[in-house]
């Protein structure tokens, strides 16, 4: 037991240097000059071969004709309308960040909860996610008028146009999230202590700091796809309502007044939403995975093979890195494999898709098993590799899955499609039926992927590192985004082609074309949206472990931010409350002050084979240390420490995330904990019920809108006279933007008031019932809409009647119930689901520290 | 200012002076002015010169003078009860399918010799003026407009308006899928009575048929006739359709 010391009060450290590494509580690692690790050069070029092959691309589609000038005016007018929104949007978001902005900066500098780079952090993830939404956007809207001239000369000349635009989008995205993590990391790694002063910044510091950037990207991804959301299905059921059903005028008919905001919906939801949404996973994934590369050593011990610890941290921060940057580049090459000869058929177009996706999908495993032998050490490399293969696997499942279940070539939407017969009632109930059913295939394979990975990666001798093996299957899973991304986004790039086509009204082939085209993207696009939902299932496991690092991070800050050590003490023991301690040394500071940050060992209440007896104000207390500061580690580690205390410390390992379970009771039996995931359920189902209503108001916005033109524009009908297509994407803009606030405010705000009232327990309890109740609603959504979807199209190809029969008529209701879901609230719950872990991830700090006190006022514990 | 005469003899009957081409009158009586009204519509065009009684063609430059600021006359109604019997065969003009949002398709005529076609059906009528059933029957078209309009019959029609529809079946004998009748079983059923009653005139399938994407069942097209002679027009195939008169076909092929 160590001696007593008395506790002489809280002193407040203030760093001046408020920016400097010296001012990281968890501590840095000595040495001003860390080499840099080889392969962080292939981030940064895989990044540029990304961006520069996308800028390619752009160019070479902009060199093909827009087509005649009606086509060109079509166009313009969706480029206008898109740009309009993004702009409006853009506003709203940008306020939105100005203000979190502040609260974080106000957490980093006056309570000292979190990491002073993390608002900083935040806005790059925004700015990037947003930007990769805007590039892809922009090639969209420039791209449909070209596809459309390019299906006016062969089939697979419009494949290639849309293809590529598509191509743009993933590339951009994959480039954009490489680049940014690649730079955040050498400064962080290499410059800031240079900059600032101080200690070089640890690497547990340096991937909890990146992983706030997610949070910036999940925030604006979240925005993007429920305001596009909103906005495509508000001007979609406009124009449908209106134009078809009550003026008759078929789809795509320039005499409707929100056919172009029906275009622009496209546009902004399904390519600038996803780019933002997929931006967001891709990151998150890539991010979660690094830093639970670096725990993984930090508690499992550094491996056999590595000179030392941070050599070993590096690796395995690198290896989802890697994984990425080489996927990138196989993606490229899986881009340049989708060819078709002049004059293609549908089936050898399909082929030549699917051999793009298979194709890089092969690759990767390939690349993977050359690669992370020479980053891992073997005892893990080829769990990893498997892991890498099993996550592909899983998305390639996921995706195969999704098209059983909503494609009209299956046996669910034909016999969907058979209930229209009956009615409108029994196709609803069906669609629901199909949806729910449907979620079995998606579960049990990331359940498998998961458990395949965990086990690969030994997760039950060394439990961080299986859930390290987890990360590294979404990162597999999302390695090939570049193309996965490209087939996606080339659906709604064709879509609008063939609304391009029929605006300018282009011959019945070219019309042919670009609907066999659209029709081929409903088909890429569900193995695309598998993919996504996956990866979001894996990666929330991975921002489950990650949440707790932060805790442990912001435990250490708490501590560090107290320092109390004086005179000749040689050091001293705080009780801050709640079973959390601080250890401090005096250290030598390199300008000489008496002590240091870094000089700080935090502790939690606990009993274990790793614990430690200590007396805190009189009283012996056991405890196990949260965490070391980096420099008395190396202090404790290399031996110049020679003090019983130090030996006695350096024996001892930090708190795994069992020993944090503990402390923070996560339990079943805990009521907090049940209480979150009740809270989690709830949220999946408010979130659902807000983004579906917003739909509503802004759809009937529409609907007046529509209505009124055709009665006060004279000429409309008769062709005489243009409607006014500027005012429906305005209130389309308008309507998305007012809408979309509440709900992501809600995503926002929930985590944090839940944390604060039911401090990590509850948080936790929150995560696991918004990931799988979230899970599971996003494919049941997606899926029952995907399906009445493809219930209509099956009936319009002449089946039960074909189009005007009932039969249609029920199908055409279905599909307007399954519009929100799948186009909507479907995919913006993936992002709930990763955005409610970032902020959880990233306000760690401030629940560590005031959620005990809360709890203890109200009576509800620590 | 040229002055139309149109009869409507889509399920209601109507005769029509106005100063709308065939293509303006019947996207404005299928929309209206507001777009408050809706609704396929049927018309002929009746030359002027036909002499009648009781119907005022002698007036009709009087009747529906342009407006005094100069505006057409849209629509001045002249009769809306038996007027199609009133009208003579040979005064039967064009004849003008509209849809729901105002997009007009000209079907010329021609006479049709009673005796043209003798091959037994089954073929489903369309009745559309003045009675509105839908009947299945063994009977050629000629031949069903001779029976249904003979004085002699105890029930009879002094002039009817028709349209032949599809009963394309596969191979099963059922009817095929993309047809878009309700309870194409019922049909199967009455085709099975008319079957093994050769002499019967036909089956009333529906009394009120709610004809739903009603030009994408039409077959060999419309007829009208009395015992005196018989006018078909034909309707054009799926593909002319879509080759030639493409925006009216994805607007008619849309309910």
């Amino acid at each position: 037991m160590f001696p007593l010391a008395a506790s002489n009060g809280l002193l407040f450290h203030w760093n001046t240097a408020w920016l400097a590494a010296a001012g990281d509580p968890t501590g840095s690692i000595a040495g001003d000059d860390r080499e840099l690790p080889i392969w962080w050069h292939i981030t940064w070029i895989t990044a540029i071969i990304a961006l520069a092959s996308a800028f390619g691309f752009y160019r070479w589609i902009m060199q093909q004709s827009e087509g005649n000038e009606r086509m060109r005016e079509i166009a313009q007018y969706v480029r206008e309308g898109a740009y309009a929104y993004l702009s409006r949007q853009y506003k709203v978001v940008g306020i939105f960040f100005i203000v979190v902005s502040a609260l974080l900066a106000l957490m980093a500098f006056g309570l000292e909860v979190q990491h002073r780079l993390v608002p900083f952090a935040f806005l790059t993830g925004g700015f990037f996610s947003g930007l990769a939404g805007f590039f892809g956007m922009k090639t969209a809207t420039n791209a449909s008028a070209r596809t459309a001239q390019g299906a006016s000369e062969s089939l697979d000349r419009g494949l290639k146009i849309a293809f590529r635009a598509g191509a743009v989008m993933g590339l951009a995205v994959v480039g954009l999230a490489m680049l940014d993590i690649s730079m955040w990391f050498i400064y962080l790694y290499k410059f800031h202590h240079l900059v600032f002063g101080g200690q070089p910044m640890s690497l547990e510091t340096i991937t909890v700091v990146m992983l706030c950037f997610g949070m910036g990207a999940s925030s604006q991804a979240l925005f993007a796809r429920v305001g596009g959301g909103i906005y495509t299905k508000a001007a979609d059921v406009g124009a449908d309502l209106v134009g078809k059903v009550e003026a008759g005028i078929p789809e795509d008919d320039p005499r409707n007044p929100a056919t172009i905001a029906d275009n622009v919906g496209d546009n902004v939801g399904d390519v600038a939403g996803m780019g933002a949404d997929l931006y967001e996973s891709y990151a998150g994934s890539i991010l979660a995975t690094m830093a639970l590369g670096v725990a993984a050593v930090s508690l499992g011990g550094t491996p056999a093979g590595f000179a030392g610890k941070l050599d070993a941290q590096l690796a395995f921060l690198g290896a989802p890195m890697v994984l990425a940057g080489v996927g990138i580049v196989l993606s490229l090459a899986g881009i340049f494999l989708v060819t078709a000869k002049e004059g293609a058929s549908m089936k050898q177009l399909m082929f030549a898709l699917n051999k793009g996706i298979w194709g890089s999908s092969a690759m990767v495993i390939i690349a993977a098993f050359f690669v992370m032998p020479m980053l891992l050490p073997s005892s893990i490399a080829w769990g990893v590799v498997a892991a890498v293969t099993t996550g592909l696997i899983v998305g390639l499942i996921i995706g195969y899955g999704t098209e059983y279940y909503t494609s009209a070539e299956y046996k669910p939407t034909k016999n969907l499609a058979d209930q229209a017969v009956s009615g409108t009632g029994p196709l609803i109930i069906d669609g629901v039926a199909t949806g729910l059913m449907s979620c079995w295939i998606p579960i049990v394979a990331v359940s498998v992927g998961m458990m395949v990975s965990f086990v690969m990666c030994n997760g039950f001798e060394n439990l961080v590192m299986g859930l390290y093996g987890v990360g590294m299957a979404s990162v597999g899973m999302l390695s090939t985004l570049g193309i996965t991304l490209a087939t996606d986004a080339y659906g709604p790039i064709a879509d609008n082609a063939g609304g391009n086509a029929e605006m300018a009204g282009l011959p019945k082939h070219v019309r042919e074309r670009t609907d066999a085209l659209d029709s081929l993207g409903n088909t890429t696009a569900a193995i695309g949206k598998g993919f996504a939902i996956g990866s979001a299932a894996l990666t929330s496991l991975a921002l489950l472990a990650a949440y707790i690092e932060e805790v442990r991070v912001g435990i250490h800050r708490e501590v560090a931010s107290v320092y109390v050590v004086e005179g000749d003490q040689e050091f001293q023991t705080v009780n801050l409350g709640y079973g959390k301690y601080g250890i401090f040394y005096p250290g030598e500071d390199s300008d000489g002050s008496l002590h240091d940050d870094h000089f700080t060992i935090s502790a939690i209440a606990g009993v274990g084979d790793n614990s430690l007896d200590i007396v805190v104000d009189g009283k012996p207390v056991s405890v196990i240390v949260n965490h070391f500061g980096a420099n008395i580690e190396n202090e404790l580690h290399s031996g110049r420490r020679s003090d019983e205390i130090s030996k006695l410390l350096a024996t001892k390992r930090p708190a795994g995330l069992k020993d944090f379970t503990s402390y923070y009771d996560i339990t079943l039996m805990n009521p907090k904990v049940l209480v979150g995931v009740f809270f989690g359920v709830l949220m999946v189902f408010v979130f659902a019920a807000m983004t579906m209503k917003a739909v509503g108001r802004a759809a009937m916005a529409m609907v007046m809108e529509v209505r009124r033109q055709f009665k006060e524009i004279p000429g409309i009908m008769e062709g005489t006279a243009t409607p006014d297509y500027a005012r429906c994407v305005a209130i389309s803009t308008t309507g998305a933007q007012r809408e979309m606030v509440r709900p992501s405010l809600l995503a926002v705000l929930v985590p944090i008031i839940v944390g604060l009232l039911l401090g990590v327990a509850g948080v936790m309890g929150l995560l696991v019932g918004g990931l799988c109740s979230g899970y599971a609603m996003a494919v049941f959504m997606s899926n029952s809409g995907g399906a009445w979807d493809n219930a209509k199209k099956y009936i319009e190809t002449g089946q039960h009647g074909g189009k005007g029969s009932d039969a249609h008529k029920s199908s055409v209701i279905g599909d307007t119930v399954g519009d929100p879901f799948k186009d909507t609230t479907g995919p913006s719950l993936n992002i709930l689901i990763k955005l409610m872990s970032m902020v959880s991830i990233v306000f760690a700090g401030l629940i560590v520290k005031f959620a005990p006190m809360i709890g203890a006022f109200l009576g509800m514990g620590q | 200012m040229d002055l139309h005469l149109y009869l409507m003899c889509f399920r209601h009957e109507a005769l029509v002076a106005s100063h709308l081409t065939p293509d303006q009158f019947g996207a404005y009586m299928a929309m209206g002015t507001r777009h408050n009204t809706g609704g396929k519509v049927m018309f002929f065009e009746i030359e002027k010169n036909f002499e009648s009684s009781g119907l005022a063609i002698d007036r009709l430059d009087t009747i529906c003078a342009p407006h005094s600021d100069g505006r057409p006359h849209r629509s001045k109604y002249l009769s809306v009860y038996r007027a199609m019997e009133l009208v003579p065969l040979s005064a039967f003009g064009n004849l003008y399918l509209t849809t729901r949002d105002g997009r007009v398709l000209g079907l010329e005529g021609s006479d049709y010799p009673c005796d043209r076609d003798t091959s037994r059906g089954p073929y489903m009528y369309c009745e559309l003026c003045p009675i509105t059933p839908r009947v299945v029957s063994n009977l050629p078209p000629a031949e069903f407009i001779k029976r249904i309009t003979d004085p002699n019959s105890l029930v009879n029609v002094p002039k009817i308006f028709i349209a032949d529809t599809l009963l394309t079946r596969d191979a099963d004998g059922q009817l095929a899928s993309y047809l878009p009748y309700r309870d194409p079983k019922h049909i199967k059923d009455c085709l099975d009575v008319i079957a093994s009653k050769v002499d019967t005139i036909g089956k009333t399938v529906d009394r009120d048929p709610p004809l739903v994407a009603f030009y994408r069942t039409l077959a060999s097209g419309f007829y009208v006739g009395n015992q005196e002679g018989i006018k078909h027009y034909r309707y054009p195939s799926a593909e002319e359709l879509d080759s030639e008169h493409m925006e009216w076909w994805r607007s008619a092929t849309m309910d």
